[in-house]
């Protein structure tokens, strides 16, 4: 027993640790509290706040029920964080319109389509713009109006007369202004953003922006939000747009405004996956082709892991360790590294197979090639799995009982498929079911080799060798029509639903093969 | 199962045939299929390791048998030769970043997990409290939601927090080992239980009666004796935070915070058959820590294994 490890982590030394670790997590939360508190987030600022008085009464009080707590608040800290709320998340978005084009809050997309509806008017004033900032160092536009000659400070705020005496004017702009300073030209380049979205409201909807960096018009909106009535009015000819419930303002036309809000809107993507045909044909064929795939290189690589144990499986053969370890290493290889390799191995132009067999196949670009190469490296890697599992199990049957069975009179054949099968199977059957589970949402081997490609048929998303968790990761991610992040919750929560469906019914099978055995 | 026939009738008649054949030994057909898989085995390995050292860069060039020795791959991933193909210099500036990057984060995730789910498995193994049924069947209900089906949420929930504290938003490597931390928990503290009822209570009470309190007992009894367990969950989560792809392209946004699979997917995504020399160079040396680990623990990896944990 290291005596050390025992002496190390008590008496002062544990407890000096002990209180060191606490002060730190203690400071840790006062300072991300008052962060949060400067954001106004509320709700996390109140989790954090419990979150640490908890973990300082675990910590501190020494009763019977903190004991357990104290071993099990770290990992339970990081699990709820990172594994219960993404979850928890992912159903909540999945009844949703959370979508490209419905990102922000209502509010907020009331917000921007007032001012994305700002345009420029026929009798609008328009001024010279000198860019300046201000006592606190933030960016102030200081304007003259071209046809009156007045000067003004304009903020996001509002905007302000400035006396003719507080200012200097040079060439129609004001040079300087005073309690402003004038921003050098060299800083121009870093204002440009900030720059794109100022905006000085000038009431009635109206407002003054810049255009470039030495003149600033104003404009005003083309539509009026009607608060009551939550409706858009488009102001030249009427039309009336009307909340849809499903998150954007649209017109008797059908015409609609951009951008919308993210809201809830209940069964929608799951009954958009069973009716559109936009959505469900293509879902169906990667829901097929995720079966098959799953199932056939389960069986594969087991059948052949099994034939490997078996060929093995013979006590003084000569170079079984040799052999071994060689038909170990694609194992022993991280996985997207080999799966980058075979990527280049298989090109159709110029890759080492089509070259050895003096073939030109498209290995990876042919629907049905694509689909026969990403089986079959993912059985290259997973067949070394099996033959280490097989060999176990096949090396922990008992000697006495296959050779009972030999004595009885049975052939080796026999033998083996009355006696070491079944036992082995007992052993495996739990493995397979688990590498089944994995290999349905086995990303990396589809999207490494093929990226769920070629294309097929009419689907911009889905490609031939596209498995469920792939295909969603596109809908979410990499979609060209933009990023659909409540539909591929959906198709997310449709996966766990069959994953956790099959392991179950399954696992229940296998505990009856463990009693039949 | 449709494999018993399929699988194996093979090996069977060729064993019947091999008592009557003379000369051959009789293992023949053993040495013949383990040759066939051997030979499948080693085909890429063999290849990427010529390609390295192999002075034709091209992929449409290389032979398995490198007719002129080089080192120049391996330099031009270090930098130190920047003129070997005209876009060299975009993979040198970052390869040893990823690498780097990719070391920080799988052995910080396989260490921390380790040391986190063990701390757990020992609560569940050991004391016995109200909830303690619940709360593992809560675990077992919550691992069976893979969080690689959380993404968009995972994504989502690093952009929020990003825009408050920065160095934990998107594009950070803390926030994804943060995430990968809290998905590997439910899989090994289970693991880690399982081999903790394995050791006799006995032990702990004699410590405990010698005086040590249940943290002296963690970490001096039940720890070191674990040791083994815990160094092949450790190089399992090690691996398999190294192959991960899914959450690190989804939160890493540049090249200088690229793990090795983003970085080098997306490096032969753009350049494959020029750069195919650098590329194997990289590979070689990207499978040598994972390779090396996998070797020292050879031995208690199968008896993993056979406890159901799945590597990528």
């Amino acid at each position: 027993m290291p005596t050390w490890l025992i002496t190390t982590f008590s008496g002062t030394v544990g407890l000096v640790l002990k209180i060191v670790l606490l002060c730190v997590v203690n400071a840790l939360t006062i300072w991300a509290a008052a962060v949060l508190a400067d954001h106004h987030k509320w709700r996390a600022f109140g989790v954090l706040i419990l979150a640490a008085l908890a973990i300082d009464a675990v910590y501190l009080l020494n009763r019977k029920w903190t004991l357990p707590l104290k071993f099990l608040l770290p990992g339970t800290v990081l699990l709820i964080a990172f594994h219960v709320v993404p979850v928890i998340y992912t159903i909540n978005v999945a009844f949703t319109n959370y979508s490209t084009g419905h990102i922000l809050s209502r509010s907020e997309a009331i917000d921007s389509i007032r001012q994305n509806s700002l345009t420029e008017s026929a009798n609008g004033a328009s001024y010279a713009m000198t860019l300046m900032r201000d006592d606190a160092h933030r960016l102030v536009l200081a304007l003259v109006d071209q046809d009156s000659g007045e000067t003004y400070i304009g903020t996001r705020e509002g905007l302000k007369p400035i006396p003719r005496g507080d200012v200097t004017i040079a060439d129609g702009t004001i040079a300087s202004a005073k309690g402003y300073t004038k921003l050098p030209l060299r800083e121009l380049g870093s204002v440009d953003t900030e720059l794109s979205d100022y905006k000085v409201p000038v009431g009635g909807g109206k407002a003054i922006q810049p255009q470039g960096f030495d003149s600033a018009l104003q404009l005003q909106p083309t539509f009026r939000y009607d608060a009551k009535a939550n409706t858009f009015v488009k102001i030249d000819n009427g039309a009336v747009y009307r909340d849809d419930g499903l998150g954007s303002y649209v017109a008797a036309s059908g015409d609609e405004i951009e951008p919308g809000w993210k809201t809830y809107v209940g069964l929608r993507n799951f009954s958009r996956i069973g009716h559109s045909a936009l959505i469900r044909d293509p879902f169906l064929k990667v829901l097929v082709w995720t079966l098959f795939f799953a199932t056939s290189v389960v069986l594969v690589s087991f059948a052949l892991g099994l034939l490997l144990a078996v060929a093995l499986n013979k006590p003084g053969m000569r170079l079984q360790r040799t052999y071994r370890i060689i038909l170990v290493i694609p194992y022993a290889v991280p996985a997207f590294l080999a799966l980058l390799v075979w990527q280049g191995l298989l090109n159709d132009d110029f890759g080492v197979v089509n070259n050895v067999f003096h073939t030109s196949i498209p290995w990876l670009f042919d629907p049905w090639w694509a689909r026969v190469s990403v089986i079959f490296v993912s059985v290259w890697l997973t067949v070394p799995y099996f033959f280490l599992v097989c060999l176990g199990a096949l090396q922990s049957i008992p000697a006495e009982l296959t050779e009972a069975a030999r004595v009885d009179g049975g052939g080796a054949w026999q033998v083996f498929r009355k006696v070491s099968f079944p036992l082995l199977l007992v052993a495996v059957t739990p493995l397979m079911i688990a590498s089944f589970a994995f290999n349905f949402n086995n990303f990396n081997n589809i999207y490494l080799l093929t990226g769920g490609g070629p294309a097929v048929g009419n689907s911009p998303i889905a490609g031939a060798t596209d498995i469920l968790i792939s295909y969603t990761y596109k809908i979410a991610f990499a979609s060209g029509k933009g990023q659909d992040y409540g539909l591929a919750c959906a198709i997310a929560i449709l996966i766990f639903v069959i994953v956790g469906t099959i392991s179950a019914i399954s696992f229940s099978r296998t505990k009856a093969l463990e009693n039949l055995a | 199962m449709s494999t018993r026939e399929a699988g194996l009738s093979v090996p069977a008649a060729g064993e019947r045939q091999q008592k009557k054949g003379r000369g051959l030994p009789e293992t023949w057909w053993r040495h013949l299929i383990a040759l066939i898989a051997a030979v499948i085995s080693l085909f890429p390995v063999a290849y990427i390791i010529s390609a390295a050292f192999n002075a034709d860069n091209s992929l449409s060039g290389s032979s398995l048998i490198p007719r002129h020795l080089t080192l120049d791959n391996f330099r031009s991933l270090f930098g130190a030769q920047q003129h070997v193909t005209g876009h060299a210099t975009f993979q040198n500036a970052h390869y040893l970043r990823w690498f780097a990057n990719s070391m920080i984060v799988a052995g910080g995730t396989a260490i921390l997990t380790v040391m986190v789910s063990a701390l757990a498995a020992y609560a569940f193994s050991r004391f016995r409290f109200k909830g303690r049924r619940l709360s593992m069947l809560a675990l077992l209900l919550v691992q069976m939601f893979p969080q690689l089906l959380a993404i968009v949420a995972i994504y989502l929930i690093v952009l929020n927090t990003g825009e408050v504290f920065h160095f934990m938003g998107l594009n950070t490597l803390f926030a994804l080992m943060l995430v990968y931390l809290g998905g590997a928990l439910g899989v090994n503290t289970w693991l880690m239980k399982g081999f903790f009822d394995t050791i006799p209570a006995e032990l702990d009470e004699s410590a405990r009666v010698d005086g040590a309190s249940p943290s002296q007992v963690f970490w001096g009894v039940v720890l070191p004796l674990a040791a083994p367990v815990l160094s092949v969950i450790m190089l399992i989560s090690f691996i398999a935070t190294l192959n991960e792809f899914v959450i690190a392209s989804a939160i890493l946004e540049t090249q200088q915070k690229f793990t090795l699979p983003v970085g080098l997917w997306q490096y032969i995504d753009q350049k494959y058959s020029e750069h195919w020399g650098p590329f194997a160079a990289g590979v070689l040396l990207a499978a040598i820590p994972a390779a090396l680990l996998f070797g020292f623990l050879q031995r208690w990896i199968v008896q993993g294994l056979t406890a159901g944990a799945v590597k990528g």
